[in-house]
């Protein structure tokens, strides 16, 4: 699939579920989003940011109060149009909307003081980049926080972190691993000064939902669950529901 | 894309666009920047011969939306 057809795929498998996303306790709470807000207090006065992959909006509610502007950039309109919703109902007026694909972002070199990205680099058709991107449009010095799901190193739980992911979610493309991360962070020339490792818990139910994965898929995923080794049950704690906890990172890099 | 096919028609007058939210914008092919046609509702790169709309009130930085310039 080329990259534009490719494009259009992800943006359309969220189009319907944008306000699920805004609505989402998991994305628009946690210790990562205080981590960033923490980092903002420090840097963030009169900073002009990027919020890369924006999906609900949750970087850039959290970022606007501390900065001097949010634009929050993604492939899916209707996560535009509710962030843009969800802004003005919460009296954020520097928060403005861009749709665009983070291996082709448009705008102009130096642009931002911040690049900001949650949970966003595993859809990216182009990994490296759209890092490379994010490290162009960043001013020298400036910081980029990335935070993402993480694979495991280990080849087997790698292959059914990214099976479940992608029976959860078609539009599903790669977690990468931490060394992948840090390897990719440095070529594009934003070394990192900092990772901060979380596990994530994810209640089933919600977590399917919110992709609105079909039964069949779901069945599959439930199979695997009850199939998986010893090592795989216990690494991922798979509970009785369904639900089970991944590894996260929060990667802060400072543009040479 | 196929949430975007819905409202391919534009509205009566399209929503006016700050002219401080484009200093930052540049054409995402060609990274060189876009001159704002306040009529038709479009950011028009030149270099890549592309006029990117704008749908209410929100730049579609796609190439694969954008208009191809005839000239």
């Amino acid at each position: 699939m080329g990259n534009d057809a490719g494009h259009a795929f992800v943006a359309g498998h969220y189009a319907a579920r944008a306000q699920d996303y805004v609505s989402s306790t998991t994305h628009s709470t946690g210790a990562d989003l205080d981590q960033i807000e923490a980092l903002l207090r420090e840097v963030g006065h009169g900073a002009d940011v990027l919020d890369l992959g924006c999906g609900g909006g949750h970087v850039s509610f959290r970022a606007a109060p501390h900065v001097a502007r949010v634009v929050a950039c993604d492939l899916t309109p209707s996560m535009l149009d509710a962030v843009a919703s969800e802004a003005r109902t919460r009296g954020l007026d520097n928060i403005e909307v861009r749709q665009g694909a983070a291996e082709r972002l448009p705008f102009a070199d130096a642009a931002f003081d911040l690049v900001l990205s949650r949970f966003s680099a595993h859809h990216w058709l182009g990994f490296e980049a759209g890092l490379c991107e994010a490290r162009r449009v960043l001013r020298p010095q400036g910081h980029a926080v990335f935070i993402d799901t993480i694979s495991p190193a280990s080849g087997l739980l790698d292959t059914t972190l990214q099976s479940i992911e992608l029976l959860r979610d078609a539009s599903h493309v790669r977690n990468h691993t931490l060394a992948d991360w840090v390897a990719a962070l440095a070529r594009a020339g934003l070394p990192v000064e900092s990772v901060t490792p979380r596990r994530l818990p994810l209640e089933f139910a919600a977590w399917i939902a919110r992709t609105a994965t079909e039964a069949l898929r779901v069945q599959a995923i439930r199979s695997l669950q009850a199939t998986a080794p010893a090592e795989v049950r216990d690494y991922f704690r798979f509970s009785e529901d369904g639900s089970f906890e991944i590894d996260t990172a929060c990667f802060v890099c400072r543009a040479g | 894309m196929s949430d975007s096919t819905a409202d391919t028609a534009t509205p009566a007058r399209p929503t006016p666009v700050d002219p401080r939210l484009l200093e930052i914008l540049v054409c995402p092919v060609t990274k060189t920047e876009l001159t704002y046609d306040r009529d038709a509702g479009e950011l028009i790169s030149r270099k890549a011969g592309l006029a990117y709309p704008i749908r209410d009130g929100i730049p579609i930085m796609l190439p694969d939306e954008a208009r191809k310039l005839e000239d």
